[in-house]
């Protein structure tokens, strides 16, 4: 299947150093994102430890599919099934966690394990034996992987192991969970936040270096006044590194420590998860222009109470709904963005994601390097985009 | 602000007086209102737990909240440029503790904002607990409970 969009062919929306706007405005390239993206890879659904008991459950989607995270009561295996009643559609699972043995929906009373089976439902009659309830269980995702507590699915099959698709960023994964002395825990909340923008702008920013000095300038203002040290950053620019690790995913490698975070760098898992600061951000697709966005702190396990809240704190100074850095970026980063997206007129089409594209070195892993104020990680996301975008 | 608040409709002359310190952009004078021990808090996903446990959207002590007012008068702080235009209004006033130095208030919001031609209504339950200081009372503590919380909000860069 050729996918168009009108006389415009999706692979000629990413060209070499840039992108077309449309990639941010378009509806129907966002549905398609929804089905060749969403549903053609790896997603994040859950950490361990929101599901850490038997019978526990976690509500969340990939792309536009309600899903439920279960731990099942029996064997403790892990499953991840579709929200979605088998006989009239209603979602079955209303909460966001909890612990159940069973969901029952609430419109006619079908009734499911949390392994997903069907269990039962009001009225046996009305269904001869050509009905097989052993068919007609919650829809599973067909492949659920996790790597150090971290649980992903796949609503594709043909699909790499977990362990490939993660790469090169597997080793980036272990440092943040080695980070607690008894491992980390996503127990402490969560920041949820939304822009009336594109979910690529989201994930664009989560490794943007480029722009800390200038949309973060009161932030990094308020530091030096503070410590009474300023921070370079063209030198800083100069020593740090953005690696694109393969499909799809980058890294930012800081120098020293900004003043925002915990982890000494920011890492991209394609196609919504990162890991920035002392948090696991999610970004959501709602619609072409609405985007959720969660933010989870990590918290070390074996600590003081004391040292978890020291991370909190730092945390909320620069991120959250109403953090000193995030509502920046959801100001300029997004809506002046979406605003100024409306410009098409006379070749204004095209985004530059070039930086630095005359700077970069290639290692014998493939790994692609240049300094953070280079654009390595848009045009790592773009890549993969593009890749499963076009695929047949 | 001068004089020992005496009854609930002192208390409410005081709440009136520091929203209109916000509805009116004297962010200095507001937050010449807290005590040096103060916080203020606007709690995330749910009204109460413990802040060191459990993150927050927003936990200042005095030093970040100076802070927050000294970055919105920055001129370099975007999430308000455009500048959020607010109307605070306050009902349900209810005192549930006072003793010689310290009163606690309970008090429903709804408070509109205008910004970027978008008029958003967050809604919820202020406590503050006040203490008097000299002969004036200040805010020690200010605890914004929105119903909202729990949902995936804007830009919360102007003051509650």
């Amino acid at each position: 299947m050729k996918l168009t969009m009108g006389t415009v062919n999706i692979s000629d929306l990413v060209r070499e150093g840039a992108v077309h706007g449309d990639v941010y405005t378009d509806e129907a390239i966002f549905q398609i994102e929804m089905r060749k993206i969403f549903e053609n890879t790896w997603v994040y659904v859950a950490h361990e430890s929101e599901i850490a008991n038997s019978g526990d459950y976690k509500t969340t989607v990939i792309g536009s599919n309600p899903l439920i995270v279960t731990r099942d009561s029996d064997t403790d295996e892990i499953h991840v099934v579709l929200n979605r009643c088998r006989h009239r559609a209603a979602t079955v699972c209303q909460q966001e966690q909890g612990n159940a043995n069973y969901f029952r929906c609430a419109y006619h009373g079908w009734t499911y394990s949390n392994n997903g089976d069907l269990t039962g439902m009001p009225f046996q009659d009305g269904y001869d034996e050509k009905f097989d309830r052993c068919k007609m269980g919650l829809i599973k995702v067909p492949r659920v992987g996790v790597y150090q507590g971290f649980i992903f699915a796949s609503l594709s099959e043909d699909v790499p192991s977990l362990e490939e698709h993660l790469g090169h960023a597997r080793k980036y994964i272990d440092y943040v969970v080695n980070t607690g002395p008894d491992g980390i825990a996503l127990n402490a909340g969560v920041h949820k936040y939304s822009f009336d923008g594109n979910w690529k702008l989201q994930v664009e920013n989560t490794i943007d270096p480029y722009h800390l000095s200038v949309t973060h300038r009161s932030f990094f203002n308020l530091i030096a006044n503070k410590t009474g040290k300023k921070i370079n950053f063209s030198k800083m620019h100069k020593n740090e590194k953005i690696r694109d690790l393969g499909n799809g995913h980058s890294l930012y490698e800081l120098d020293g420590d900004l003043g925002i975070g915990a982890l000494p760098f920011n890492l991209i898992i394609f196609p919504n998860l990162g890991f920035v600061g002392s948090q696991v951000r999610v970004t959501r697709p709602i619609s072409v222009n609405k985007t959720h966005v969660s933010l989870y702190p990590i918290m070390l396990k074996g600590v003081s109470v004391e040292e978890n809240a020291n991370r909190l704190r730092k945390h909320e100074g620069f991120y959250g709904p109403a953090g000193f850095g995030t509502v920046d970026d959801l100001e300029v980063g997004f809506d002046r963005v979406m605003e100024g997206l409306n410009a098409k007129a006379n070749g204004a089409e095209w985004l530059e994601i070039s930086r630095g594209m005359n700077r970069e070195e290639i290692d014998e892993d493939g790994i692609i390097t240049a300094t953070s104020s280079d654009e390595v990680s848009a045009r790592a996301l773009y890549k993969e985009w593009r890749r499963l975008m076009t695929k047949e | 602000m001068n004089g020992v608040l005496i009854d609930r409709k002192d208390v409410e002359a005081f709440l009136i007086d520091e929203a209109s310190y916000l509805n009116d952009g004297k962010f200095s004078e507001w937050l010449e209102l807290f005590t040096e021990d103060a916080w203020y808090w606007i709690p995330s996903n749910k009204d109460n737990y413990d802040p060191n446990t459990h993150v927050s959207i927003i936990y200042d002590n005095k030093e970040r909240l100076g802070e927050r007012v000294w970055r919105l008068q920055s001129g370099l702080a975007y999430g308000q440029e455009p500048q959020s235009r607010t109307r605070h209004l306050i009902s349900n006033i209810k005192v549930l503790d006072q003793d010689d130095q310290s009163i606690t208030v309970s008090s429903n919001f709804m408070i509109v904002e205008l910004r970027r031609s978008i008029q958003t209504i967050y809604s919820g339950r202020f406590e503050h607990k006040l203490r008097i200081n000299g002969n004036a009372w200040k805010i020690a503590s200010k605890k914004i409970e929105l119903i909202n919380n729990n949902e995936f909000i804007g830009n919360l860069s102007f003051l509650l």
